[in-house]
C-alpha cells in the first residue's frame, strides 16, 4: 500500500513497485489507509509518507503497531523528513526502514531487498 | 545566479538540494543550469509557485517558482502521463507541491532543529511574501531554457 498525499509521488512509487511484481493499493493519508485496512485490504508492506493531512505517517505507524493483527505488516517510511531525530522516532514507533526523498528507484529496491521482500 | 541576503541556508547548499531533487525527478531530460538574474528582478510571468513553511528550531519559508511549460512537463513526467494526455491544473498543483515538499524538507535538514514542515501551498502565479519576511537566499536556474527559482525567506530581523 502506498500512502502519500501526492498523486504524483504515489504514481512514481507505484511504477517502481509494480515493476517488482507487487500489486498496489493507494491511500491519500494515514486515516484513509487505516479505513482500507479495517475494510480488509491488509497489505504486506506499506510505503508511508510522513507529512500528510488528516493523519500523518508517524501516527499511522503507531496505529498499525497498536493492532496485534497487523504485526506482520512491513512499514517503510518514504519522506523528506531527514532529521536524525525523526528517523529515530519513526523506527522506534515501528517502521522497519526509512527512505529519504528524493530517491532513486534503486534505493527503493535496495530497501525492499534488505527487508526480504524482493530477491537480493 | 545565486543571491544571499539574510541569515539562512547557504546558496550553494540550496543549489545542491535543488540539483538532487531535479536529478531524481527529471535528470534524464536535462540538467539544471545556473542563470544570471539581477537582484530584485521578479520571477518570469506565467509561472507556478509553491511554498512550504519550516517552524521550530529554525523558521523560514521555502518557495519554488517554475515557468508554466516546465511545471507541466514536470507533472507529465511525475505522473507518467501518455503522450496524448495533458496535465490538468490539479495535476500540476499536486506535482509542484510535491516538488517544494522535497526541496523544503531537505532545506530543513540543513538548519537547526527540531523543526516541522508544513503541507505545501501551491498557486498559479507568482509567490507573495508577508511584509515581515526577508529574503535569505535565492537561486535562479534554468532547465531546457525554462526558468526555475528557489527562494528561502526568514522572519524579518533574522531567524527566531
Amino acid at each position: 500500500m502506498i500512502i502519500d498525499d501526492s498523486r504524483a509521488m504515489r504514481s512514481i512509487l507505484r511504477r517502481i513497485v509494480t515493476g517488482l511484481d507487487f500489486e498496489t493499493s493507494e491511500a491519500e493519508h494515514g486515516q484513509a489507509a487505516l479505513d482500507q485496512m479495517r475494510a480488509g485490504v491488509v497489505p504486506d508492506v506499506c510505503l508511508v509518507d510522513w507529512n500528510m493531512p488528516v493523519m500523518d505517517g508517524y501516527t499511522f505507524i503507531t496505529e498499525v503497531r497498536a493492532n496485534p493483527e497487523w504485526r506482520d505488516i512491513t512499514l517503510m517510511m518514504v519522506t523528506t523528513e531527514s532529521e536524525q531525530r525523526q528517523i529515530v522516532r519513526a523506527l522506534a514507533a515501528g517502521a522497519h526502514e526509512y527512505v529519504i526523498k528524493p530517491f532513486t528507484p534503486d534505493a527503493i529496491v535496495d530497501k525492499l531487498s534488505l527487508l526480504g521482500l524482493v530477491p537480493a | 545566479m545565486t543571491t544571499a541576503v539574510h541569515e539562512g541556508p547557504g546558496s550553494e547548499d540550496v543549489l545542491a538540494v535543488a540539483e538532487d531533487v531535479w536529478m531524481a525527478l527529471l535528470g534524464e531530460d536535462g540538467m539544471l543550469v545556473p542563470r544570471a538574474v539581477p537582484t530584485g528582478t521578479p520571477f518570469d510571468t506565467a509561472a507556478w509557485s509553491a511554498a512550504t513553511t519550516i517552524s521550530g528550531g529554525w523558521q523560514g519559508v521555502v518557495t519554488v517558482e517554475l515557468a508554466e511549460a516546465l511545471a507541466r512537463r514536470l507533472t507529465v513526467r511525475m505522473l507518467a502521463l501518455p503522450a496524448d494526455q495533458t496535465a490538468t491544473d490539479s495535476d500540476v498543483a499536486d506535482a509542484v507541491g510535491e516538488l517544494v515538499n522535497m526541496v523544503g524538507g531537505n532545506v530543513k535538514s540543513l538548519m537547526p532543529g527540531p523543526s516541522t514542515l508544513s503541507l505545501p501551498a501551491v498557486a498559479a502565479g507568482r509567490a507573495a511574501f508577508a511584509r515581515d519576511a526577508a529574503l535569505a537566499c535565492r537561486v535562479d536556474l534554468s532547465w531546457l531554457d525554462a526558468p526555475v527559482r528557489v527562494s528561502v525567506h526568514v522572519p524579518l530581523g533574522g531567524p527566531r
